[in-house]
């Protein structure tokens, strides 16, 4: 045979089973211009110049790996749809002479040619949209536009590296596929008969056991600790269940439409419901994968969304006060008014030096400590804690303040007796008036604080808090001054606190950090250690964090985007080519092409849509959840994430209608195709 | 009275570039009675094939006209076309043709629940029709689970069910075994005698015998015609055998 004969065979064939090909081709193309474009903006020297570019690139580069893993199973997943369709074509060759290395040379040039295409079309794509890629990343990190254009030679290698090896691997894969069946099964492999499904009402109701389940857990859990490591569990628990669901509850559904006859025998829903019943089982796992992949999407950008959206709330709650001063020393002692007094003024005249004034400033002592509060016990000995699983559930960050402190700060007139305590909590609740510490004394509640202002401390720990106020440091601390680790250290840890708001631009609020910051560290003793941080100076990591975590949500949401509009794209055409047959047999006992249409038309809209309101349930059930965990990056704004949430959902609902329609488009066209067969 | 007047039929097909003429049907003229049973026969590409198509309206005509119960195929709408055949026409195809994601019972239903008939009604037709072919007990299986002979007389159960002036039958016995064809042969003629006009296309000499009537299609025309009169199966299968032989060596029209 000659040179040119295999390029050319592989080409018609290409050609003629473009519906099958093209798409294949765009997410071969989609994929490598994604890969590029997170391997160019994670080593962009643009981005690395950013202030917290740094971070963000950490991120992308981790990116890249999910995208490696990503790439390599949704691309054999799709071949594998080509496979099954041309596996006739390739059992016809074969009866016409052509050997198994014959058909592997035809594989051979099929695999170069869209390697070839897709490679560098997708390169090319993504060296045009990476400069976009870097102009919004640029944009979301608050950074400076700079003009530039370049293209990376090493990640353009690195991508031509790893497609070069999917698409070797998918090679083999076909090979391997040919290889293994004869002739005759090439040639009947695609009309192998299917008994109708069982509906099993036993795995029905585990499916919908185990969702009942999940959704109980996230909605009942108050914690946002909790809600962590409950999260995955709730996760593996509503994809098995959707799975089961899908698989079992869609064939019980259909069965019990089947079973209404008044229902069933008619034209509208007749041809539907049966051959979505014949089809479920296979169906419900491709409309299990659909919906899960789409409650991935969805909660993946509704929670990066908020979390960008919200940077600033999160700054906000993150730093109570513009300024944070905080001294640490070890020594109850010599935590008296004195050495405050000294501290408040340093800080004062620094700032009294640039010519600010402070707003709202707020300074009181507080000695802190970490434990486990079981009823009215705190048991503070880590090693006295029992297993882990609960301990994490009960865990408190307590914080002492000396009444005199609170007084001065709310100037209020409040006494307290020994022994006596007041309380305030944040982010919990405790119910006893009395707090045993183990080993360390007794504190007995007589009123619970309605309001405090809160340190950066308590703002930032991811521990719930409680503010105990005690009628002074040395006395009422003494025993628990005492314990210590088993390394000898004092496990009480007292600082002096001090923040502020200034009417000062950024970068002398910066400027005036570093001095307050350089003053402390001059005067304290050898074994305290003081903080200064201030907001401004924070704002661009904020900014670079959450903005870099929502940069990658939408990167890879449109990949995971890519895998359900393909999945739901060749689930479709793969039925309209088997559906072709059944049609046609319909039409020939009397049925219209307008039946047909508005039969296909409930069909499609039920096997699409479904997952889509699955999907949303999840969402709905899975936010109480997301809330939580967003909780622990400091934002509190439920308001924030309603909206955001809907408005991702209501873009998300659009694009599924656009796929919708070209899909059923496609669909309709194949099936229609078998108007022109004759009896 | 005639239920189907075939009127000089002819059938030319072009090739996708127009370069090419075929000439599947040249002339083709005949006539079925009410209550008839007609058998056409002819080699492969006689042009049968092309004729069931134009019987069934799947197919228009270059020229000439089908008449169905005095109403002319060509006059009707292409809108309403499928609710004609289906009201109309009745059809038994080779491979039956049956829905596997359906169960027999409903794959007789189809076409009456695509007319938008009454659950009830279609029960009673469906009681009547199963008892008399004798699947009764096979509504609730699926094609799958089902033999050859069983499935055609599914499928001959779902021509009937909605009393069909005329059932076109395509090679009926083409999948069968020699013992579902018998059996089918003899549901073909108990339908026939209880008043159900059949046309049936085929190449098959058995099947032809059990006719009342033979018609011969060559190169595109009606060759030849044989009436059963008082012949038996037996006789009528000779003279069926000799036609062909004349039909096939080339003999001069008879």
């Amino acid at each position: 045979m000659r040179g040119g004969f295999y390029p050319r065979i592989v080409l018609t064939g290409m050609k003629k089973n473009r519906r099958l090909y093209l798409p294949y081709l765009f997410t071969c193309i989609g994929m490598i211009m994604m890969y590029y474009i997170i391997l160019f903006l994670a080593k962009n020297p643009i981005i690395a110049s950013i202030r917290g570019g740094d971070s963000v690139q950490q991120m992308l580069s981790l990116g890249s790996y999910v995208m490696t893993f990503f790439a390599v199973i949704f691309l054999f997943y799709t071949h594998s749809f080509l496979i099954r369709r041309r596996k006739k074509e390739f059992g016809l060759y074969n009866i016409l002479g052509m050997g198994k290395r014959n058909i592997g040379m035809v594989m051979f040039w099929e695999t170069v040619f869209v390697a070839l295409g897709a490679v560098g079309i997708g390169l090319f794509f993504g060296i045009v949209c990476s400069k976009l890629g870097e102009l919004i990343l640029v944009n979301v990190l608050k950074g400076d536009v700079k003009y530039s254009f370049l293209i990376d030679f090493a990640a353009m290698k690195q991508t031509m590296f790893l497609f070069g090896m999917i698409f070797l691997l998918i090679f083999i894969n076909t090979m391997w596929q040919v290889g293994r069946t004869n002739a005759i099964a090439l040639l009947h492999s695609e009309n192998v008969g299917e008994k109708p499904p069982k509906a099993n009402w036993f795995l029905g109701l585990i499916g919908i056991a185990l969702l009942g389940g999940a959704y109980y857990l996230a909605v009942t859990i108050e914690n946002p600790l909790d809600a962590m490591m409950w999260f995955f569990v709730a996760v593996i628990m509503v994809i098995i269940a959707t799975y089961l669901i899908f698989i079992a509850g869609s064939v019980l559904i259909c069965k019990l439409l089947q079973k209404n006859k008044k229902y069933y025998y008619q034209k509208k829903h007749f041809v539907s419901v049966s051959s979505m019943a014949y089809r479920m089982k296979r169906n419900g796992a491709g409309l299990a994968s659909i919906c899960i992949l789409a409650t991935m999407v969805l909660v993946m950008l509704a929670g990066s969304a908020c979390l960008y959206m919200g940077s600033e709330d999160s700054l906000q709650t993150r730093y109570p006060q513009g300024i944070v001063t905080t001294v640490r020393q070890y020594d109850l002692g010599k935590m008296n008014d004195e050495e405050a007094d000294k501290r408040r003024q340093t800080v004062n005249e620094i700032v009294a030096v640039h010519g600010g004034a402070l707003i709202q400033p707020i300074e009181y002592r507080y000695a802190t400590i970490t434990g486990v509060i079981n009823g009215d016990e705190l048991e503070v000995d880590y090693r006295m804690y029992e297993s882990s699983a609960t301990v994490f559930k009960n865990l408190y960050q307590i914080y002492f303040v000396p009444l005199t402190d609170y007084n001065k700060m709310t100037g209020g007139q409040e006494t307290l007796a020994d022994g006596e305590a007041m309380m305030y909590t944040y982010r919990c609740k405790y119910e006893d008036d009395i707090l045993n510490v183990h080993n360390g004394g007794s504190f007995r509640i007589i009123k619970k604080i309605p309001e405090f202002r809160i340190n950066s401390n308590m703002a930032m720990d991811i521990l719930p808090s409680i503010v105990i106020v005690v009628p002074d440091f040395e006395y009422s601390l003494q025993k628990i001054a005492a314990l210590k680790t088993e390394n000898g250290e004092q496990m009480l840890i007292p600082y002096w606190y001090y923040g502020f708001d200034l009417n000062a631009d950024v970068d002398e609020q910066v400027e005036i950090t570093q001095e307050i910051y350089a003053a402390l560290k001059a005067g304290i003793d050898a074994d305290a250690i003081c903080y200064c941080e201030s907001r401004e100076a924070n704002r661009y990591d904020f900014y670079a964090t959450y903005g870099g975590i929502f940069f990658l949500g939408i990167l890879l949401s449109i990949v995971f985007l890519f895998a359900t509009v393909l999945i739901m794209y060749y689930k479709q055409i793969s039925e309209g080519y088997e559906d072709q047959a059944r049609f046609a047999i319909m039409q020939k006992v009397g049925m219209t092409k307008e039946n047909i249409r508005k039969s296909i038309n409930s069909q499609m809209l039920t096997v699409f849509f479904m997952p889509l309101v699955m999907a949303v349930v999840h969402l709905a059930f899975a936010f109480p959840m997301i809330r939580k965990l967003l909780m622990l990056f400091n934002l509190m704004n439920v308001r924030l994430l309603v909206l955001t949430t809907l408005v991702i959902v209501l873009i998300f609902a659009v694009f599924y209608a656009v796929v919708y329609k070209i899909t059923s488009n496609a669909y309709i066209s194949i099936v229609s195709d078998a108007k022109n067969e004759k009896m | 009275m005639s239920i189907l007047e075939v009127e000089g039929i002819k059938k030319i097909y072009t090739t996708r570039f127009g370069s090419n003429q075929v000439e599947a049907l040249k002339n083709v003229t005949f006539k079925v009675e009410q209550g008839e049973y007609v058998a056409i026969m002819g080699e492969s590409g006689s042009g049968k094939t092309t004729l069931l198509n134009i019987l069934a309206a799947l197919d228009k005509p270059t020229a000439g006209s089908v008449k169905l119960d005095a109403r002319d195929l060509s006059r009707i709408r292409e809108s309403e076309m499928a609710a004609f055949r289906r009201d109309n026409l009745g059809f038994v195809f080779q491979n039956f043709n049956l829905l596997d994601t359906f169960s027999i019972e409903d794959n007789i239903y189809l076409p009456l629940v695509l007319a938008g008939m009454k659950y009830r009604e279609m029960q009673e037709r469906l009681t009547k029709v199963a008892g008399r072919l004798g699947i009764a007990d096979l509504l609730k299986k699926y094609p799958y689970e089902v033999s050859g002979g069983q499935k055609q007389r599914v499928a001959v159960a779902r021509a009937l069910i909605t009393e069909p002036k005329l059932i076109l039958a395509d090679e009926p016995t083409g999948a069968l075994d020699s013992k579902a064809t018998d059996e089918l042969l003899g549901l073909f003629r108990e339908i026939n005698e209880s008043g159900q006009t059949i046309l049936m296309v085929t190449h098959s000499v058995k099947a032809a015998s059990h006719a009342g009537r033979v018609l011969f299609i060559k190169d595109g025309e009606v060759f030849h015609q044989i009436y059963r009169g008082n012949l038996t199966n037996e006789q009528l299968y000779q003279k069926i055998t000799d036609t062909l032989t004349i039909l096939t060596t080339g003999g001069e029209r008879g």
